[in-house]
């Protein structure tokens, strides 16, 4: 038997692995070349060990979390492990494989130390156009043959050398192939960056020292979230939601979900959510292990590194052929909208025995808006892609964040106006917070946004809105936040609220005004405190007239509470 | 004459005075004064020399910074473009955290009741769709007046390419409010685009603006009455000083001048010792510092965050992590942790004597005797041996070690730490460490720098003079320095370069002025051209050199280069982009050449000690710095001790003091 590593290497090489994976991390996002990575941080960054494990990982969407591995795992299951050779790079993009759309591009590569299998570099990013039928993906697309080129594993480089036919093949497949191969570069050098790297480590401590500090560390991480979960009272917990429709104006789409605590042990059911769609909200399963390890992640460790002793306490099943287990041909491109739904609807399940740790929902998809067509000042093409963020939802001593990302993405930062009215055609006169649009509660939902963009060019609109059948949901009393709505007016035309559109063709002159919504609110909107309702008013979240209504607090024209009157009112 | 800085430290303030007639350095150590900080500097020149022999001063404040640290700034009133003025309250709505339901954003300095809007529009080509309406600002005046706000700050959309309604709001609301009112407009401190980033700082810079205000003019009135006739000085956070007549109207640029000083000092060494690449190290109690002297100049970023609030100033690019001389060692689920937690000053590590029940850093190097238990940390503070062998040994047990493995792996466990952290930002420069030598001051840093360095193998460490005191040093290295910016979006291949240089000369008559107005006279005036450059599509861009003059070819051979050697990978052919020129205007300040002398500290001598080295032990010499001599040249193990350091030399290493005074230890081949 190998000899147990000593405490003091293991923590070096523990630290070790997780700066490797910030380092490729680092690299990627700086060296991407669009904004969907270097803004949306719609990417993520592992080393694995040599049966792909994960020995560290940095994500900027939480949504890809320990998910590379599989792509890894499930290569070597079809050609064996002696099928990775030094000098080879793999790329991968199937859905049914990967379990995301086709956008998400896995790149990865073995690491070689003294001739022997040691390791693997992994990247997923998004790249802006992989092929589909419309430009950066689909709204209404009704299967994967629509969505772009789909791609089994495949050798990008062998022997150190790019394979060319290969990347001409997918740059002249993707509407913008130059930015394609320069997020395709910025991946390999990430993974190159963590070769380096682990190279390093291995030569200072050996193959066989580093591999025992391997089995510790992930002795270390398991044993943490077995403590973690015997927190939890046994026992079987439930939660439903409904998506609005399935892209395709479908009846809403149910999601269903059971959460079996027993001891050390969590299991997630999803048994009774919705056949597969006709519409693009399916996923493959790897990516629901993932999205229900960052529910997971959300109550138990939240800070704790992700490696491969994390989540050994977690099962998932959901049955074949539903949304969360999608088969060939289901369509996939907005996988994550009920991805996002069922993190929400996990923290709710644990809620009555973990409310110290829960909070009430937020506002629940990633609102994205497309605007394309062709920019009069140059007259080059433009295509924004755009999420949107909104309200997250109130929790035991606080109100919920105003105008935060979704939780199934990360380091989002929306764009500048100023660099936004550069970029495009489009001019932002508007954009703020949504009046009233968090849900009461003694700790409120957090506010919703609007943007208006004025479009000074003929093109056309995609949209991508969510969660107004199921809005943010209140908890122990606590109401519900806004649901979204969109405002469109075209030249000519009748304005009309519509919430998804795919290439709907607009004029010069457009006018589009996206609401988000708001987070649910914590608890009984009576026993919010005076001066809290207060404080809402001033900072202009609440109106005087609202305060009365909603809370029952009389606020004075001099913006001070009458507490008199306020006790009559809420004793009445 | 004399040439004097002050650098103001949390317990000490270091002042150093350059006598420049007798050639010699010399350093006062005193008690900080935190309600007055320039009590401390006035105590200890008074009680040296006669102010009036001074002919300069330079001074780094932490006046704002800890205004800012503490959240004592002023009530700041922000001024933004009808429509949008939630995009400062929105902060871009990013999460730090991913994992995390109950997350609270962390807030920024103007709440949003403060933040007001006024009618008005300008478009991104600069073009004005909206006039000011002259009527909203009024309003605002009487609120001002009413509530008797002390800072304002502008920030109106697009104002980076045409700034006229900011400086047409100042005009007219200071014919309406009180003088003493301070208002920054968001062009004039950062000429950038982005409407939150530059409104942050803006708003950063009418918040510490008062308080930074009245310090500074308290203390030139201090020193006039002390009949200092010459400027007073003040370092910035880019690594230059500026008059403080010019610090007075743009406070954020010195915000972040306190650790400055090391790496200013870093700069002058390179030159010095003629190494152009070094990587500089301070380690304190709770902090570890570095930053880099890339072909003998620092590395300057461009913009920084703060407690995640955003700033676009020019700052030494000075990476921290939480590892120092107090990081603590602890257990999780059985296992070694060491930091990032700090046992700070209180109870500080257990050899303090405070009540400090979890082993430090500190308390290992003690144990191990790399510290000896008569050296006094920090010049004053007594050490308890008992105490670190206690809490060390029952750490031990549990681990199933002996204390001195343990010790030592406390010790391997923060080097590596710090590596790591250095190869991170030499991994993100595209620089190999290897190439660099490693600077150590502060206090610790001499005491691992030998470690550090075998990491990285990198092959030289240099413990300059009292390294304690070193960033005040620095201080007196530093010139003149102005950096403009001005936002230029072109599209690459179409540009003409009467365009580029149309703007270049705008800047550097705009620079030329601004150095006049700090008495430099044009022949010690040089200028520095750069652009930022992306490939289109991109949003982070590199910083590319521009030479004198100005070739196109040049430029595009330059930009791929920088970023290929930045990033590992480069597409020749691909369309790129400017996105800002930057003009680094530099105005030479005389210095003396004047060494650094050791003072004798009479109460540290030459003597020996047994310290374990990889488990075994040496019985050491130590030397009392000020006993070794010029090119003396002596081996490891061994232990250099100075009032303000200890330099700690394991086997296999050879040592030898240059002629500067500085020690330089490289390892035997």
């Amino acid at each position: 038997m190998m000899k147990k590593a000593d405490p003091i290497s293991t923590e070096i090489i523990r630290n070790a692995f997780i700066s490797i994976a910030q380092d490729m991390n680092a690299v990627l996002i700086r060296s991407a070349y669009t904004p969907v990575i270097y803004e949306g941080k719609d990417c993520v960054v592992a080393l694995l060990d040599e049966k792909g494990e994960v020995l560290g990982q940095s994500s900027g969407l939480p949504l890809f979390l320990g998910n590379l591995q599989v792509c890894v795992q499930e290569t070597a299951k079809i050609y064996g492990w002696d099928y990775f050779k030094e000098g080879d790079i793999f790329f991968v993009n199937d859905s049914f494989f990967t379990g995301t759309h086709l956008n998400d591009i896995t790149i990865f590569a073995p690491i070689f130390w003294k001739k022997q299998l040691a390791g693997f570099s992994a990247s997923r990013a998004h790249w802006l156009d992989v092929g589909a039928k419309d430009p950066g993906g689909s709204m209404d697309s009704s299967n994967i043959y629509q969505e772009g080129f789909r791609w089994p594993v495949t050798r990008l480089y062998e022997n150190n050398e790019p394979k060319k036919e290969i990347i001409e093949f997918l740059r002249i497949n993707g509407r913008f192939g130059y930015s394609l191969i320069g997020d395709m570069n910025a991946q390999i050098a990430a993974g190159k960056t963590g070769e380096k790297r682990f190279q390093g480590i291995l030569d200072r401590f050996g193959i066989d020292l580093v591999k025992s500090a391997r089995d510790e560390i992930f002795r270390q991480s398991e044993e943490l979230e077995r403590d973690a979960v015997k927190n939890i009272k046994n026992g079987t917990y439930y939660a439903d939601g409904f998506l609005d429709d399935d892209g395709l104006g479908s009846d809403p789409v149910k999601i269903n979900m059971k959460v079996i605590v027993e001891d050390e042990k969590i299991t997630i059911d999803l048994d009774g959510s919705a056949d597969q769609t006709q519409g693009p909200v399916n996923c493959g399963f790897a990516q629901t292990i993932s999205a229900c390890r960052v529910a997971f992640k959300l109550l138990i460790n939240p800070k704790r590194p992700v490696d491969g002793g994390t989540f050994k306490t977690l099962e998932v099943t959901a049955p074949k052929g539903s949304i969360f287990k999608a088969e060939e041909p289901a369509a996939c491109q907005w996988y994550f909208s009920s991805l996002g739904l069922l993190i929400d609807a996990f923290v709710k399940a644990l809620s009555g025995s973990a409310k110290e740790l829960s909070a009430a929902a937020h506002y629940g998809d990633s609102m994205v808006i497309f605007i394309g067509g062709v920019d009069p000042r140059n007259n080059f093409p433009f295509l924004s892609v755009e999420p949107t963020c909104g309200g997250w939802g109130g929790f035991e001593g606080s109100d919920g964040a105003d105008a935060l990302i979704n939780n199934v993405n990360g380091g989002f930062k929306d764009l500048p106006i100023e660099v936004f009215e550069n970029k495009y055609p489009v001019s932002i006169f508007n954009y703020g917070f949504r009046e009233n649009s968090g849900g009461l509660g003694k700790f409120r939902g957090g506010s919703g946004l609007y943007r208006e963009y004025t479009i000074n060019t003929d093109g056309f609109v995609s949209l991508w809105f969510e969660r107004s059948v199921t809005p943010a949901w209140g908890l122990f009393g606590g109401k519900d936040g806004m649901p979204p709505n969109v405002n469109i007016k075209i030249p000519e035309q009748t304005e009309k609220n519509i919430l998804k559109a795919n290439g709907l063709q607009i004029k010069n002159g457009t006018v589009l005004t996206t609401y988000t919504g708001g987070g649910g609110g914590f608890e009984e909107p009576l026993e919010r405190k005076p001066d809290d309702v207060l404080k809402d008013v001033k900072n202009r979240y609440v109106s005087i007239e609202k305060a009365k209504e909603d809370y029952k607090v009389i606020i004075t024209k001099g913006l001070e509470v009458d507490y008199k009157a306020t006790d009559e009112l809420r004793n009445k | 004459m004399y040439r004097v800085s002050a650098d103001i430290g949390g317990t000490f303030t270091d002042i150093v005075v350059d006598d420049t007639e007798n050639n010699n350095i010399k350093t006062i150590k005193v008690l900080s004064t935190p309600d007055n900080p320039a009590n401390a500097v006035f105590n200890g020149l008074n009680s040296n020399l006669e102010i009036e022999n001074i002919d300069f001063i330079v001074h780094g404040t932490t006046v704002g910074l800890n205004a800012f640290l503490e959240r004592k700034g002023s009530r700041v009133l922000l001024i933004m473009t009808k429509g949008i003025s939630d995009t400062y309250t929105i902060a871009r709505g990013d999460r730090k955290e991913l994992y995390n339901v109950r997350y609270s954003k962390p807030g920024t300095l103007v709440p949003r009741k403060d933040v007001f809007e006024v009618e008005e529009r300008i478009m991104w080509d600069g073009s004005i769709k909206t006039k000011l309406n002259e009527n909203d600002l009024s309003k605002i005046a009487d609120i001002i007046n009413r509530e008797d706000i002390k800072a304002i700050s502008i920030c109106f959309l697009h104002s980076y390419v045409n700034p006229q309604h900011e400086i047409q709001s100042r005009n007219f609301l200071s014919k309406l409010i009180k003088e003493d009112v301070v208002i920054s407009l968001s062009h004039e401190i950062a000429r950038e685009w982005r409407e939150y980033e530059r409104a942050s700082t803006a708003v950063m810079n009418s918040y510490i603006g008062p308080v930074t205000n009245n310090y500074l003019k308290s203390l030139q009135k201090q020193l006039e009455g002390s009949n200092y006739k010459k400027p007073l000085y003040i370092m910035q956070s880019n690594g230059g000083v500026i008059r403080a007549e010019s610090a007075l109207e743009q406070p954020v640029k010195t915000l972040l001048s306190g650790p400055v000083g090391g790496t200013i000092g870093g700069q002058a060494l390179a030159k010095l010792i003629k190494r152009p690449n070094l990587i500089c190290v301070d380690m304190g109690g709770t902090s570890f510092d570095m930053s880099l002297i890339i072909n003998g100049k620092p590395s300057v970023t461009n913009e920084t965050e703060q407690e995640f609030i955003p700033l676009l100033i020019p700052l030494v690019d000075i990476h921290t992590i939480g590892a120092g001389g107090g990081s603590v060692a602890w257990l999780e689920n059985e296992a070694l942790r060491v930091g990032p937690r700090s046992a700070g000053a209180n109870p500080g590590p257990a050899c303090y004597g405070k009540g400090g029940q979890e082993p430090t850093v500190t308390d290992a190097n003690l144990f191990l005797g790399r510290l000896g238990k008569e050296s006094k940390l920090g010049g004053w503070m007594d050490l308890d041996l008992n105490a670190s062998e206690n809490v060390l040994k029952n750490l031990s047990e549990r681990l199933n070690i002996s204390p001195v493995e343990l010790a030592e792996g406390i010790l391997s466990i923060i080097n590596a730490k710090m590596a790591d952290a250095i190869r991170t930002i030499t991994v993100k420069e595209g620089i190999d460490p290897r190439e660099f030598s490693l600077v150590a001051f502060g206090g610790a840093g001499s005491m691992h720098a030998v470690w550090l360095a075998e990491e990285l193998e990198i092959n030289e460490i240099i413990v300059p003079n009292d390294p304690g005191t070193f960033s005040a040093w620095g201080m007196l290295q530093t010139d003149i320095r102005r950096d403009l910016t001005v936002n230029f979006y072109q599209n690459f291949q179409s540009l003409e370069k009467q365009k580029l240089l149309e703007n270049f000369n705008k800047l550097k008559n705009e620079a030329t002025e601004l150095l006049k107005s700090e008495n430099v006279n044009e022949s010690d005036m040089s200028f520095n051209l750069t652009a930022d450059m992306r490939y289109i599509g991109q949003e982070y861009y590199v910083n590319v050199d521009i030479n004198k003059n100005i070739d196109l070819d040049e430029i595009n051979k330059n930009f791929h280069s920088t970023y290929e050697k930045q990033y590992g990978h480069s597409t020749p052919e691909g369309p790129s982009e400017f996105i800002n020129l930057r003009l680094i205007a530099t105005g030479k300040i005389k210095k003396s050449e004047s060494v650094k002398s050791i003072e004798n500290d009479e109460t540290i001598k030459d003597s020996k000690r047994k310290i374990i080295f990889n488990q075994k032990e040496f019985e050491t010499k130590i030397y009392a710095r000020h006993n070794i001599k010029n090119n003396q040249r002596f081996d490891g193990p061994a232990v250099i001790e100075e009032s303000t350091a200890t330099t700690v030399i394991p086997p296999n290493y050879s040592i030898i003091k240059d002629e500067f005074g500085n020690i330089i230890i490289t390892k035997d081949k």
